[in-house]
């Protein structure tokens, strides 16, 4: 296979798209899960509607249940009839179901990845799939050393004839650093760090992404993203739900493996980097991996951290019950379904400025946030009028729901007196674009397809997250910090605010 | 993100003193009874969009535009109608009013309809560029057949950063590309021709087919070019595709035989022959009907299925044939403007394929 073909590729210019990703064959495992019924095959699904897909393009479910091609595709039609952001259009999905395909095996049959191959091996003759392979695993995390180990045995690690071979891996990649290595060791056996796609969805989100075009792509901002301008930074994702029907897994997650680790990380990381210089995938990757890595590692955990259970209580005017009370949770679990913690990142940019992260389940609203509080002006003109304590500037990137930007200044109240009122000057997505965002997963799939790694997470950043958060995991553990509880619609356990409110600070109101 | 907008309402419609002042404050009154107490009503404009009405269903044209374009581009829009019998300038207003996603906030675009004899065209301009919102960009629509060559026409021009015009709707495409390439070198505008913006899809389509590895291969042996366009003479559109297939691929033109409902040519590389067919046909009226690429190793067809609208594409790759089905988006006024004002117009791939679509007509003798 040449290094990149469509490059060159003369009827592109001027298209929207610089190419369309390689003939290839989607392989999921799992694919009976929710995940697949979800997101995956509706994104799929819509590609293929935006033409975005490659003509040799087919889809294998890979899963225990004994399905037909038949019974797959049928149960993929209610997926996509009931998941999709487009509605089914017959036409359009009797060419879409024309190529997906069915394996039943379970995950550790040998004999069940050498039929996948078989398969695989005629659909590169009948599909035109080019022998390249997008393996994508949404099974239980146990199951992906395994899963890799037997494509590995079965010759499937690589593409066929020339062709390349992915591996897409969902969260959680591992539960604490060694087991995380472990995992990455166990990959690495059979497949390359740039074959491996560690999904991180929230990297997908428009938002997040918007994140760099903000700082990046617009002059005002850069010269004043740093310590010199910016008073603290508060990353915050607060749901309204519980545990829903995943009880099992939360109980072996908890908020901090759940959704620190990955996703407010990540977060953290696209605001505090360094500007790049160029948005090829490594360049991104090694500036969020330079801020993960200049992290302070914590002097005293009870202190920087805080850790949450919520109790009985009401959500929107619902009554809901406490987490123990939850379907598959243990009567006296003490995982957390809120965490916070107050972090440093020592480099010139950011010394002395903190990072609060916090996250929770049942908290009164959802949103998720990033919310940059300025340092005052340094003279206050107006004390005279009373007008001395003017609220500091607040940049607040929205990244759900109402996605948008706003940012808070001080204006003269009209009249005599020279009275400051903050206000906001708001923009939001779904005012200036009125247009339906593509999915985080159709976003993330075609890149897996395209082989641009930007947005997917690379093994050092979980390493370096793993190794910043592992002692957390383990003094928690130790009861270093013990579990606070707080009522379902509240913001989260009385310690939370003592957090802050330590260093003179207060939690963004959401 | 905003799967469930509301439709646009249109508010109401009311004439005005021609006067930026008063028009100003005629939507603020709009406004605020919209609101009704209401504070997340909010007025939006990141463009100015000027539409020049030449023909008589130019102000339905324009409203169905409005109905769907501040959507996406939240804009103060402007349409020009210039009208023998019109008398003096005079200007009415309505609002453009819809809910964000979930009910959430009212939003407000603008829109001013300007009327004036034919003898009033310095006034109507002078009106427009008056009423235009400082700090965004200006995007003119010309309703009507690209030949209108008026100082009131120029100086709108004068203001714009990009102006669409429809080649589709000249009699001469070789007259309505010399327009839009006079347009953009007098004017420094880009010029976009809504024709050329109807090709999106089949110009994308025809690019997959040559994205394999060994696409580029193929695409060297091209042995032939087929365009089935619609109706009773050749469209626009498939002069364009033809034109920038020559223009990318770096063809030249020989032996042109053009006839109102066809054009057969061939163009070489340098080394082979490739023949170009472009015909009309009765099986509908769609600007393109078919497009048909044969190399020497393959076979390549996007045929646009008369009953679904859809897109039959074929790839006939000799180790593995591809058959697929895909949607085609819509082609009204409003769907083809939205999806060209998202787009940063790359005009030199524009200005190429027009150039060479004239050298296949300059260069035509009748069969």
């Amino acid at each position: 296979m040449t290094a990149n073909p469509l490059a060159a590729n003369p009827l592109r210019a001027g298209l929207r798209l610089p190419r369309t990703p390689d003939s290839c064959a989607v392989v999921i495992f799992g694919a009976t899960g929710d995940l697949t019924s979800r997101k995956l095959i509706p994104a799929l699904y819509n590609l293929l509607r935006g033409r975005l897909l490659p003509s040799g393009f087919s889809v294998v479910g890979f899963a225990r249940r004994a399905w037909s091609d038949d019974q797959f595709r049928a149960a993929m039609k209610e997926a996509v009839s009931t998941y999709s952001r487009e509605p089914l259009q017959q036409e359009v999905w009797d060419s879409f179901a024309r190529n997906l395909h069915y394996v039943s095996s379970d995950f550790s049959e040998a004999t069940g990845y050498e039929r996948l191959a078989e398969r695989l091996a005629k659909q590169d003759a009948t599909h035109g799939a080019g022998g390249n392979r997008l393996f994508y695993l949404s099974t239980p995390p146990n199951a992906y050393a395994g899963i890799a180990h037997h494509l590995g045995e079965a010759g499937l690690s690589r593409g066929n004839d020339g062709g390349w071979a992915r591996l897409v891996v969902e969260k959680p990649f591992g539960r604490d650093l060694e087991s995380a290595r472990a995992l990455d060791q166990a990959l690495g056996v059979v497949f390359r760090e740039r074959q491996i796609f560690r999904i991180d969805h929230y990297l997908g989100k428009e938002t997040v992404q918007n994140i760099m075009v903000f700082r990046f792509a617009n002059g005002i901002f850069e010269p004043i993203w740093n310590r010199r301008y910016v008073e603290n930074v508060q990353v915050s994702v607060a749901e309204t739900v519980g545990v829903e029907n995943r009880g099992g897994y939360y109980e072996e997650a908890g908020a901090l493996r759940d959704m620190v680790q990955n996703h407010l990380l990540q977060v953290m990381a696209l605001v505090a980097m360094e500007p790049v210089a160029s948005f090829r995938a490594d360049a991104v990757r090694d500036e969020k991996a330079k801020v993960f890595q200049a992290i302070r590692p914590f002097k005293d955990i009870a202190r920087e951290t805080v850790r949450g259970q919520y109790i009985a209580g009401a959500i929107l005017g619902q009554q809901v019950p406490g987490y123990r009370q939850e379907e598959g949770v243990a009567p006296v679990s003490s995982t957390e379904t809120f965490a916070a913690l107050r972090l440093e990142v020592e480099n010139w940019r950011w010394a002395d400025v903190p990072f609060y992260l916090r996250v929770g389940k049942r908290l009164p609203k959802r949103a998720t946030e990033v919310a940059i509080t300025f340092k005052r002006a340094p003279l206050p003109l107006f004390r005279e009028s009373g007008a001395d304590n003017v609220t500091p500037n607040l940049l607040v990137l929205r990244i759900q729901p109402d996605e948008g930007i706003s940012l808070r200044f001080g204006a003269k109240v009209p009249g005599t007196r020279s009275d400051v009122r903050p206000v906001n000057m708001d923009f939001r997505y779904g005012t200036s674009f009125g247009v339906d965002a593509p999915e985080a997963y159709e976003r993330l799939l075609l890149d897996a397809m395209l082989g641009d790694s930007t947005l997917f997470t690379r093994w050092d950043g979980v390493e370096l997250a793993w190794n910043l958060l592992t002692p957390v995991l383990d003094a928690w553990q130790q009861g270093a910090r013990p579990l606070e509880f707080y009522e379902a619609g509240s913001w989260g356990p009385l310690g939370a605010v003592e957090l802050i409110e330590r260093d003179g600070r207060e939690w963004h109101r959401m | 993100m905003a799967s469930d907008v509301s439709p646009i309402e249109r508010l109401e419609e009311h004439p005005v003193p021609v006067d930026p002042g008063a028009i100003e404050a005629e939507f603020t009154r709009i406004w605020q009874e919209t609101a009704g107490g209401d504070e997340s009503t909010i007025r939006l404009r990141v463009l100015n969009f000027v539409a020049i009405g030449l023909v008589g269903d130019a102000q339905a044209r324009f409203e169905s535009v409005m109905a769907a374009l501040p959507e996406r581009h939240p804009c103060r829009g402007i349409l020009v109608l210039p009208a023998p019998d019109a008398g003096p300038v005079s200007a009415s207003i309505a609002a453009h009013c819809w809910r964000t996603a979930g009910g959430g906030r009212h939003v407000c675009s603008e829109e001013v309809s300007l009327r004036g004899g034919t003898d009033q065209q310095r006034a109507l301009a002078s009106a427009v560029l008056a009423l235009l919102v400082p700090e965004i960009p200006v995007a003119v629509w010309l309703i009507g057949p690209p030949d209108a060559d008026t100082s009131f026409v120029r100086d709108i021009f004068d203001a714009a950063d990009r102006v669409f015009l429809d080649s589709a709707l000249s009699g001469s495409a070789e007259q309505a590309f010399g327009y839009a390439l006079e347009a953009a070198g007098r004017h420094d505008i880009v010029v976009c021709d809504i024709a050329w913006c109807r090709l999106t899809t089949w110009r994308s389509l025809v690019a997959q087919f040559f994205d394999r590895d060994d696409g580029l291969r193929e695409l060297a042996r091209l042995r032939s070019i087929e365009v089935l366009s619609g109706g009773r003479s050749l469209s626009s559109e498939s002069l364009l595709l033809a034109g920038w297939l020559i223009s990318r691929l770096g063809l030249s033109a020989a032996d042109v035989a053009f006839a109102p409902d066809r054009l057969h040519a061939t163009l070489y590389d340098g080394v082979n022959p490739v023949t170009l067919a472009l015909t009309c046909g009765p099986e509908g009226d769609a600007p393109i009907q078919r497009v048909r690429l044969v190399t020497a190793g393959a076979a390549f067809l996007i045929d646009l299925h008369s009953e679904s609208g859809h897109l039959h594409v074929r790839a006939e790759w000799p180790d593995a044939p591809v058959h697929r089905t895909v949607e085609r988006p819509p082609l009204d006024d409003a769907a083809v403007l939205t999806d060209a004002l998202d787009s940063d117009q790359d005009s030199a791939v524009f200005d190429a394929a027009m150039k060479a679509a004239l050298g296949l007509l300059g260069g035509a003798v009748s069969p």
